[in-house]
């Protein structure tokens, strides 16, 4: 009961905020609701059974990477006065995309014989589910190829960066 | 519904809220006496006896004043920002244990607001938010001084979270658990800070804990010798005061988090538990107030070398050290 209202209450949380963040037209305000975005995802992590991913949730992207965003958005200081809509290559791509995404969506869930893929009722989960131990132990027995890959790859991106922001100064 | 545990649950909130917001009024006279009597004056002492009654004065005059709001604000962001400091401090208190159970009207009631099993992880969290109050109270002034106040404190909290968390996971290798009240309990005979990885553990918590709540040789967001107050320069009244609420019960915040995770918590002789734990705390904001006192401000380049040159790859050498010492430990 409890658990729904909480539910209802993020979910709305969630969908207002992010239609805040794509239809706003001060950069700074739409990267406040993105973050409102992911504190109530975060709710529904908690939710889920899963308090250490929504811990990470809310330290990493709200405490970390939205702060940059909002540094770097605060330091261009750009202007917000720009109309909504202008036409672009980007922003078609984009539209077609979220169109696609929208479709897919739906026909999970309303499609001929879709009950199949749809979640049914939660199944028991096993103890110590969602706690850090479990989180770490899975990451480094079952998926440690793919831990590491990444790994890799965010040093390969920091790396490139500071390359790159080196070679406009000189 | 369980209605004496509600009631359990409702009772601890108002005292914890209760406590920290009328502490801040006595931390607030404590530092100015103290400062006071660091440079040879006696500090604040016509209202009440010793002064006392002196921020509670203060109070009521912000509470008077008139409401100043600039012209060219951005209205929505400049009236949430001061409140964000203050509120996430607040949430963050939930989860600090401050004594060992009470046993009442047949109740075993344990002294913290929520036992969470990831307290540890709870904490940077809800703190790293507090940087929005500082960081959109700047932007949003629509002022130079309060932007540079804001970008420096983003820059700053950025940089010295990252020792911060990791100075902290050494302690979480060492004691096997992200909660505050198992560590606590683990320190019964030992605290952890007498270990020699976690005493340097310890040294880098207290530094970048002081860098995150801005306070002095850390100070820069809102250096008046440059930026005028800062972050805060086009804020007045009860809005000022609650960025000044928010700084003190962040003080508070960090201070119990160190007790808690490195000075025993709780624990100690013959005095009651709750009482050992004020008593920390009272020591912990006083050297606060002293390191103000003595520290001349850093230069912002200094701060950064500090941060990412100096603690960082110490936190980080740091926690090798712990792995090697609890392997070798081990064996």
């Amino acid at each position: 009961m409890v658990a729904s209202i909480l539910f209802g209450l993020f979910t709305v949380m969630a969908v207002a905020c992010a239609l805040g963040t794509v239809f706003h037209r001060q950069p700074v305000h739409c990267a406040l609701f993105l973050v409102g975005v992911l504190l109530s995802m975060s709710g529904m992590f908690i939710l889920l059974n899963a308090p250490f991913i929504a811990a990470i949730q809310i330290l990493v992207y709200a405490g970390a990477i939205m702060v940059l965003f909002l540094f770097v958005l605060m330091m261009l200081n750009v202007q917000g006065e720009r109309p909504f809509l202008t036409p672009g290559p980007t922003k078609g791509f984009g539209i077609l995309f979220g169109f696609v995404a929208l479709a897919e969506l739906l026909w999970i869930v309303l499609a001929p014989g879709a009950e199949d893929w749809r979640p049914g009722p939660a199944p028991a989960l096993p103890a110590g589910f969602g706690s850090p131990a479990a989180i770490g132990r899975i990451l480094y027995t079952t998926w440690l190829y793919p831990f590491e890959i990444t790994s890799i790859l965010l040093l390969v991106a920091v790396i490139g960066a500071v390359v790159l922001a080196r070679r406009k100064f000189e | 519904v369980d209605v004496a545990f509600l009631i359990e649950a409702a009772a601890k909130v108002a005292v914890v809220l209760g406590f920290v917001l009328i502490s801040v009024v006595y931390v607030v006279w404590m530092e100015r006496k103290v400062l006071g009597h660091m440079q040879d004056r006696i500090g604040p002492q016509r209202v009440g006896p010793f002064g006392l009654l002196q921020t509670i004065a203060d109070g009521l005059k912000l509470f008077m004043k008139e409401d100043m709001i600039p012209s060219q604000v951005d209205k929505a962001v400049y009236f949430i920002a001061p409140a964000i400091p203050i509120v996430t401090a607040l949430i963050a208190m939930s989860v600090i244990p401050f004594g060992n159970s009470l046993y009442l009207f047949g109740r075993t009631i344990p002294l913290h607001i929520a036992d969470v099993n990831i307290a540890i992880l709870f904490i940077l969290g809800t703190t790293s938010m507090g940087v929005y109050g500082i960081v959109l109270g700047g932007w949003a002034s629509n002022s130079k001084y309060p932007l540079l106040g804001g970008l420096r404190s983003a820059a700053q909290m950025i940089s010295y979270e990252l020792a911060q968390g990791i100075a902290l996971v050494s302690v979480v290798m060492w004691s096997g658990t992200l909660s505050l009240n198992e560590m606590v309990k683990q320190q019964g005979h030992t605290w952890f800070v007498l270990n020699v990885p976690l005493f340097i553990a310890f040294w880098i918590y207290v530094i970048c804990a002081i860098a995150e709540t801005n306070r002095a040789p850390f100070d820069l967001p809102e250096a008046e010798t440059e930026l005028v107050a800062g972050f805060h320069t086009e804020y007045s009244s009860m809005k000022w005061a609650f960025y000044f609420l928010g700084e003190y019960a962040n003080m508070m915040v960090v201070s119990g988090v160190a007790i808690c995770v490195f000075l025993g918590g709780w624990h100690g002789p013959v005095l009651p538990s709750v009482l050992w734990f004020l008593v920390k705390l009272a020591l912990f904001l006083f050297c606060f107030i002293w390191l103000r006192a003595t520290f001349p401000r850093l230069r912002y380049d200094q701060l950064m070398a500090f941060g990412w040159k100096f603690l960082l790859p110490l936190s980080l050498l740091n926690l090798a050290l712990t792995g090697v010492w609890l392997v070798l430990r081990g064996a």
